[in-house]
């Protein structure tokens, strides 16, 4: 279960971000920093999220789901990130001018994904789910936002 | 006959292994014998001709094939409608 693998040190609340770049480099940058990514992550990221956007739009709730190619990856991890501003991404297999202001931000740590692919499902399933992402949004905490996972993980 | 359906997005790296596992178990379920080519987008017209293009990133080009997109696999909004999209195209002939 994703909860039990969250490295309190990749979660984040009220993160102050203006733009998606600046998510790319916070959140990508605790991801280096954690040993996770090399330091060609961020501009990798920032480069595929321009080319093939991660945006998406869950019932009115907006979640990106940043990630790229595995050569930029050294160990699969997961970093969430809750924007105290919502920030505007592209929508994923939207038109150019689709966009979706995005508060959640699942960014992810991609080695193997027929390896992870386990792990990515259990990801989607609570990125649809609208209640836990009310939460989510709502959290203060790292803790509060792990014990919001393992309770939707263990309830499902 | 069997079918060919190209799942694909931007990185081949995540999205398009969920998609690819949903068109999976959705044939199955339905009798559909299916053959899954996973690629990037830019992969698509090496890998044709298919009976159906399932991609999670934006395609432009027309491939003469038709194109559902897998994003409600992602998203979970509006699973239903695609899944019935896909049944459609591929249950045909």
């Amino acid at each position: 279960m994703i909860w039990e693998e969250l490295n309190p040190a990749l979660v984040f609340t009220d993160v102050d971000v203006s733009s998606s770049d600046d998510v790319m480099n916070q959140i990508g940058g605790a991801l280096i920093r954690e040993g996770y990514t090399k330091e060609s992550y961020i501009q990798a990221l920032i480069e595929r999220e321009n080319e093939f956007p991660t945006g998406l739009d869950v019932d009115g709730y907006g979640v990106a789901i940043p990630h790229t190619n595995v050569a930029h990856v050294n160990k699969a991890g997961t970093a969430i990130a809750v924007l105290r501003n919502p920030v505007t991404f592209h929508v994923m297999g939207g038109d150019d001018d689709e966009t979706v202001k995005v508060s959640l931000v699942f960014m992810l740590a991609v080695v193997d994904p027929d390896k992870h692919i386990e792990e990515l499902q259990q990801i989607l399933a609570i990125i649809q789910d609208t209640a836990v992402l009310e939460k989510l949004k709502h959290a203060t905490s790292a803790e509060e936002i792990i014990t919001t996972i393992a309770e939707k993980e263990k309830a499902s | 006959m069997k079918k060919k359906v190209i799942v694909a997005c931007g990185g081949a790296v995540a999205t398009s292994t969920i998609a690819a596992n949903k068109v999976v178990e959705l044939c199955k379920k339905n009798g559909i014998d299916v053959t899954i080519c996973q690629v990037r987008i830019s992969e698509i017209p090496s890998n044709l001709p298919a009976d159906l293009i399932v991609p999670t990133s934006r395609v432009k080009r027309d491939f003469g094939v038709p194109v559902i997109t897998g994003m409600p696999f992602i998203s979970g909004v509006g699973v239903e409608k695609t899944e019935a999209a896909i049944l459609k195209v591929l249950k045909d002939d």
